[in-house]
């Protein structure tokens, strides 16, 4: 009966890659009152994922990386590898990132700014910092609605736990936004399946499944660690971006209010903070 | 600048920003920019009433989270009134070309100014204040500098305390946080006793650090950037304004009073207070397109489960005059 277990236990660990890389059994995660891993807290990479999912080399307006898909290349029907060429060449002004829309998912998973999970039984809730945008992932037990035509901007997330593993299918997506700086981008058609698991209390794997059968020929998968802040007193700070374009119009009214410098955030090339 | 149109759904917010909705049924405009809006009733306002019911402040008997706190988790709308007005919630848009005779009736017959104290129920301005709010307010409809259009209408969130009086809002509720998902804008209450943020950090939602006593949430708020106005109407705070927010829930749970004392010596000449009163939705009610905008969600139970979507402003850099002069009335 023993071996039986233990067989089981082993087919069930090699079944997914990951799972050789997940808390090693007995290591203490957090975990709601309901005892699912709770995986609350403020999370962030520090990949150069959002520079290209690909792997690349230096650029001027990238830092190099080693890429996060597995196999190293996102495979591109013919004509999407053409956009995306069009897209890599116009990256400074088109990545809707410099006009501070909302980054989509998975990009605000691995967006260098951090991002905050609120985690309730009936579902996760995340704050990301770049937009103050807030993505909800049910684990209600409830389904994508059944009107497919919502496209969302972070899509539509239903969740299930896997073990301790917290598997979500995301749908319902519009096409404005990309996947990374050096653009990668998706359709409406664009189907994410994320596996979120601890692999230490202060450590996060994020695994992800895109498919598109618009944009590419098969399914393909991208892996990142995201780390815990664990800074004294560390907070999100609303970083709402698209406000910025304005700003100068608002100073607050004072008695002799001076105007202040309009900046352009939008042309600036925001280095990487992790 | 972003373009117009970023996208063909969740475009409510410039819709609605837009219509010069004061009572009565919603706009066909509204409702189509709607999905799944099949159990949205005719004839439901945004002003349901014209009183604030009083809540004491004392003792919490009703259920408590896991944590111990009020649970006071769910959906919620202010039943008075939009932001068009913040003295007289109900009276409009003073200088609304739709509306050049001003509010019908008599001021008594509408819902009293969201300034309790002072008892004149005016914001106790400094003269270069008032002269300030009058400027915005005379210019509101024509907007002919960039600062004259409402913030609030390019997508800006509607920040302290304005989000209060513009559509309906969830509190999500955790050990350490109580969370508001405004229609515009998101705020995370921190009740985990950290610091305030460094002074030098403005932010449009400003920096809110909270409390339980008993029935009462009180909230301490600094770091305000004061860039977004209370309303059309154009009141406004510097950014030294310090307010103490008070929310007292009723023991059934299914109202709170925001009571609010505002301070900003360099605005004012005496603190004041605003109180908005906030009701409860639940699977129980009617969505709308205002006060609780929810979709059935799609599951086995034969309990109605309602959800909502995500909000995500788009763009519309449009002032609020062009479009009230071409949108037909609802009143």
């Amino acid at each position: 009966m023993r071996t039986i277990l233990l067989l089981a236990a082993f087919l069930a660990a090699s079944a997914v890659d990951s799972a050789a890389l997940a808390a090693a059994p007995g290591t203490k995660i957090p975990r709601l009152p309901s005892g699912k891993p709770d995986f609350s807290g403020i999370w962030q990479t520090t990949s150069a994922a959002d520079f290209d999912l690909e792997p690349h080399s230096a650029r001027k307006d990238a830092q190099p990386g080693p890429g996060i898909v597995e196999g190293d290349v996102i495979p591109y029907l013919p004509a999407a590898l053409e956009r995306k060429k069009k897209n890599f060449d116009s990256r400074l002004t088109a990545d809707p990132r410099v006009k501070c829309w909302t980054l989509g998912t998975p990009r605000g998973v691995y967006y260098p700014e951090p991002f905050q999970i609120l985690q309730r039984d009936r579902d996760l809730t995340l704050v990301f910092q770049f937009g103050n945008s807030v993505r909800t992932i049910h684990t209600n037990g409830t389904r994508h609605p059944i009107e497919t035509d919502n496209e969302f901007w972070l899509g539509d997330s239903r969740g299930r736990w896997d073990g301790d593993t917290l598997v979500v299918d995301v749908t319902d997506f519009n096409d404005e936004t990309w996947l990374d700086r050096a653009g990668n981008f998706h359709s409406t058609k664009l189907h994410v399946v994320e596996r979120w698991t601890f692999l230490d209390p202060d450590t996060l794997e994020y695994a992800a499944t895109l498919e598109d059968p618009d944009v590419f020929s098969r399914p393909w998968k991208i892996n990142v660690i995201l780390n815990r802040h664990r800074e004294k007193n560390f907070q999100l700070i609303e970083d709402y971006c698209y406000t910025l374009d304005y700003d100068q119009y608002y100073p607050e009214p004072t008695t002799n209010a001076a105007e202040p410098e309009a900046t352009d955030r939008a042309a600036a090339v925001r280095p990487a903070s992790p | 600048m972003k373009d117009n149109h970023r996208s063909r759904t969740n475009a409510l917010h410039a819709v609605v920003a837009l219509l010069p909705i004061v009572a009565g049924t919603l706009a066909p405009a509204l409702v189509s920019a709607q999905t799944a809006s099949t159990r949205i009733s005719a004839g439901t306002g945004i002003q349901r009433e014209k009183v604030v019911i009083p809540i004491a402040e004392g003792k919490w008997t009703g259920p408590r989270t896991s944590d111990g706190q009020p649970d006071i988790a769910g959906h919620w709308s202010n039943p008075i009134a939009n932001q068009n007005n913040w003295t007289d919630p109900q009276g409009g848009v003073p200088g609304d070309p739709a509306r050049p005779n001003g509010p019908a009736g008599k001021r008594e017959d509408r819902a009293p100014s969201r300034v309790s104290d002072p008892p004149d129920g005016q914001v106790p301005f400094q003269p270069w204040a008032r002269a300030k709010q009058q400027e915005f307010l005379a210019y509101f409809h024509n907007p002919v500098r960039p600062e004259y259009i409402e913030p609030f209408a390019r997508c800006a969130p509607g920040g302290v305390p304005k989000s209060f009086v513009w559509h309906g809002y969830e509190v999500r509720q955790y050990p350490g946080y109580i969370v508001f998902l405004f229609n515009s804008g998101t705020r995370i209450i921190h009740l985990d006793g950290k610091p305030h943020l460094p002074a030098s950090i403005k932010l449009w939602n400003a920096d809110s650090r909270g409390h339980w006593e008993g029935n009462t949430l009180v909230v301490d708020v600094t770091n305000n950037n004061a860039k977004a106005r209370f309303g059309r109407t154009g009141e406004f705070a510097s950014e030294n304004v310090h307010i103490t927010e008070r929310y007292v829930f009723s023991p059934d749970g299914k109202r709170y009073n925001y009571v609010a004392t505002i301070e900003d010596p360099t605005v004012y000449t005496r603190p004041w207070t605003a109180t908005i009163p906030a009701r409860k939705y639940t699977e129980r009610d009617e969505t709308d397109g205002w006060h609780y905008e929810v979709y059935p969600a799609n599951h086995d139970g034969n309990e109605p489960i309602d959800e909502a979507y995500e909000r995500i402003c788009v763009e519309n850099n449009g002032g609020f005059g062009n479009v009230a002069v071409t949108t037909s009335n609802a009143h």
